[in-house]
């Protein structure tokens, strides 16, 4: 009966290898003569400009070449899976996002793609800031970023006369004066403060803000349970009053449900997400949100926000076997098809691109507005994830005040220091 | 029948139970006792990207010879059952609250209680209506109430959850008669939203089951105990009733195993808040803490509680085939 989850949502998309020499020529002349290859696997997650790169990528079938692009909302999984795997890496390539790539890269299950980028970087004109390079080695290709960034109701604000709020308290006094003043909104916040993955990323943006860190020093000790991990607790607390109740399981598809319905006003919310607010099949506040960094936790902090980038990698366990290096520069093709500066053109408007011939519209401009307001860089550490992992199991107990903060992040950095040994970072 | 055409007959079966039951499951006990884990060093490295250029102090697998990382591997006993467990308390106080076990067990318990008999009587409601609709009628009936359990768990849980959430017609309805409801907003609530979602999908299947142990009816005896002035009810408690016995327990059966196992409407309805469940926990470890040999202990404690709940069923089943010889 429960068995079908997995299978939920998600598709591989496997173009048959009928498809017309000519067509696939015309489309990637670079893999149009490279003889029989078999089939090329990548993997990705189903999201509108990953779709974009595999239609893109796709397009190069030919006879002799199939290409199998999965599309799946466990893509993370599967990846970390496959490019565990003892043996040859059932996928070529994966398209990850930042926090993924520090997992693999530290677990040196990535091939380093130095050599293609300088055979046929220029081709594809690849630019310096799309090479996420360690140590000189190029180790991934990134081509989309995103961040978080304060979504606001204009016509509110002018009809209310606020400033746009560049703190939390700001953002609670505005929320106040909406409460009261507004008769349309109820709950004039909106934030994903779900347990799990959506809370504990609103604690990373808010500890970064008022100048905490997870770890202590460079070592995997919990730092997060420090008095920054507490003031980012109260932080959080403090827009809850003017929150739905339902906040606690409020993910960033509620809260996108909340401003389309005009039920809500502001909020911190993925740049990506931006475009939704003007569809206007689902939206009912088309060309009435604005866009801003996020607000600062505490006043002369930086911006409660991070950058992420995503970008195509490639497994070290593929290079083995006789075709393998052929199999790994088809696939490297493949993918720059769909991150060329012809695809960007074609999806401007799907993400925020890395390449520099992008065009932000009116959704894009989240990343410049976020980096300007001093976000930082997700955290890399490849024990990061776990520490993030247990204090989204707790933050839900914190905000809703049935424990003390405090206690809250003890109990989360407890379980974290168990674990951290378990996985090998920390010697027993 | 001749040992050799026996083992000639069962084998295959033997074979692929073996194969895909019993050497998982050996697998999984086996995992539960190891510990594999990669030999890390500290290292301070450039990284360049999107975002500009940074020194980054960072711990990074060691790699041998080969170019292959180096992984540690090791017996670790029970240690992993104990923590799942929360009994490793020797860390003090924090440890205990942070364990999520015991809650989890007894909201998977609430679940399986507070479904089942919902799931029983009300399949069972369903299947006596259904038996005195007319012929016609029938098969487009029989097929709207299969629906919930046709519909992926994944999209049934959303569009449970699209129906309670803020502005979600249920609220909205409510709200016409003076009652403001936020479903995800306290404990009871929450666990109500999903045992609704529990019975909304599994009483197609005691429905569907039940409907077909009634067709089985043997009419004379109905017709006998009407002569004899039996009432509806009688009819109902003296003759169907035990006559769909056998089936209430094997419904019961599936259905507890599968309730004990609730995750989907868990990660979707709620995403864990006030309704861990021991396989959301199981979940967790495997996906968050990256850790598939402490899972595989999850994995296994899970099997015990369901072979635990379903000792009163096999026991009853049991029994019954016996007294069948």
């Amino acid at each position: 009966m429960r068995r079908r989850l997995f299978l939920a949502g998600s598709g591989v998309v496997p173009l048959s290898g009928a498809a017309s020499n000519s067509a696939a020529a015309q489309a990637c002349p670079a893999t149009a003569t490279l003889g029989g290859i078999g089939e090329i696997s990548l993997i990705g997650n189903s999201f509108p400009a990953i779709t974009h790169i595999a239609r893109r990528a796709e397009a190069c079938a030919r006879p002799g070449l199939k290409v199998s692009f999965k599309l799946t909302p466990q893509a993370r999984t599967e990846t970390e899976l496959a490019f565990a795997s003892a043996g040859r890496s059932p996928f070529d390539a994966a398209v990850v996002s930042m926090g993924v790539f520090s997992n693999l890269y530290a677990r040196r299950q990535l091939a380093p793609l130095t050599a293609l980028v300088e055979k046929h970087g220029a081709r594809y004109k690849l630019e310096e800031r799309m090479l996420v390079r360690v140590d000189g080695e190029v180790m991934a290709i990134a081509f989309m970023q995103n961040t978080q960034c304060l979504y606001y109701r204009a016509d509110l604000f002018d009809k209310h006369r606020l400033a746009v709020p560049k703190t939390y308290a700001e953002m609670a006094q505005a929320a106040a004066r909406l409460k009261t003043d507004e008769p349309s909104i109820a709950f004039p916040i909106a934030q994903g403060f779900a347990k799990g993955f959506d809370s504990a990323t609103e604690f990373t943006n808010v500890l970064a803000s008022v100048g905490g860190g997870y770890f202590q020093g460079n070592g995997a000790a919990p730092a997060f349970n420090g008095a920054e991990g507490v003031q980012a607790i109260a932080a959080m607390r403090s827009l809850m009053p003017y929150m739905t109740p339902n906040a606690l399981a409020s993910n960033s598809d509620d809260v996108v449900n909340q401003f389309q319905q005009g039920k809500a006003a502001m909020g911190v919310l993925w740049a990506s997400r931006a475009a939704r607010m003007d569809d206007a099949a689902a939206s009912k506040v088309v060309g009435r949100m604005q866009f801003a960094a996020a607000p600062a936790a505490v006043a002369g902090g930086s911006s409660a926000a991070h950058l992420w980038w995503d970008g195509v990698v490639m497994p070290r366990k593929a290079l083995r076997g006789p075709d393998a290096a052929l199999r790994q520069e088809v696939a490297f093709h493949l993918l720059m098809n769909g991150l060329s500066e012809e695809a960007v053109a074609a999806g401007n408007d799907l993400t925020i691109w890395v390449r520099s011939s992008y065009k932000p519209g009116r959704f894009g401009t989240g990343v410049t507005l976020a980096q300007a307001a001093g976000a930082r860089q997700w955290p890399s550490e490849p024990f990061f994830s776990l520490a993030h992992g247990e204090v989204g199991k707790v933050l839900p107990e914190a905000l809703t005040g049935e424990k003390p903060a405090q206690a809250a992040l003890d109990a989360a950095a407890a379980a974290y220091a168990k674990i951290v040994v378990e996985k090998g970072f920390v010697k027993a | 029948m001749k040992l050799r055409s026996f083992v000639g007959f069962t084998a295959p079966s033997v074979a692929l139970m073996l194969g895909l039951l019993a050497l998982p499951l050996l697998l999984t006990l086996w995992l539960s006792t190891r510990n594999c884990s990669f030999e890390m060093e500290l290292v301070s490295v450039q990284q360049s990207g999107p975002f500009g250029t940074q020194a980054v102090t960072t711990q990074r697998a060691k790699v041998n010879a080969a170019g292959q990382p180096v992984q540690q591997c090791r017996d670790v006993g029970a240690e992993y059952y104990r923590k799942v467990l929360g009994l490793d308390n020797a860390a003090g106080a924090a440890d205990k609250t942070a364990n999520e076990f015991w809650p989890a067990l007894r909201f998977t318990l609430l679940y399986v209680m507070g479904t089942t008999p919902f799931v029983l009587a009300g399949g069972l409601a369903l299947a006596l209506a259904m038996n005195r609709v007319t012929q016609k009628l029938k098969g487009v009936f029989i097929a709207a109430s299969l629906l919930p359990f046709i519909v992926t768990p994944v999209v049934g849980a959303l569009a449970i959850k699209w129906l309670f959430r803020d502005n979600g017609l249920v609220p909205h309805l409510l709200s016409h008669v003076g009652v403001q409801v936020f479903w995800m907003a306290q404990a009871w609530s929450a666990q109500l939203l999903v045992v609704i979602y529990g019975v909304w999908h599994v009483l197609p299947f005691a429905f569907i089951v039940f409907y077909a142990g009634l067709q089985g009816v043997p009419q004379d005896a109905l017709e006998a105990a009407t002569i004899d002035g039996a009432s509806a009810w009688q009819k109902l408690r003296y003759v169907t009733l035990p006559h769909l016995a056998p089936l209430v327990v094997f419904v019961a059966l599936i259905h507890v195993m599968d309730a004990y196992r609730v995750f989907e409407p868990v990660l979707v309805l709620t995403q864990g808040a006030f309704t861990t469940s021991v396989q959301y926990l199981t979940y967790h470890v495997l996906l968050q803490e990256d850790n598939p040999y402490k899972a595989s202990a999850a994995a296994v404690l899970t099997i015990v509680g369901i072979a635990v709940l379903l000792i009163p069923l096999l026991r009853k089943t049991w029994r019954e085939q016996r007294q069948g010889f």
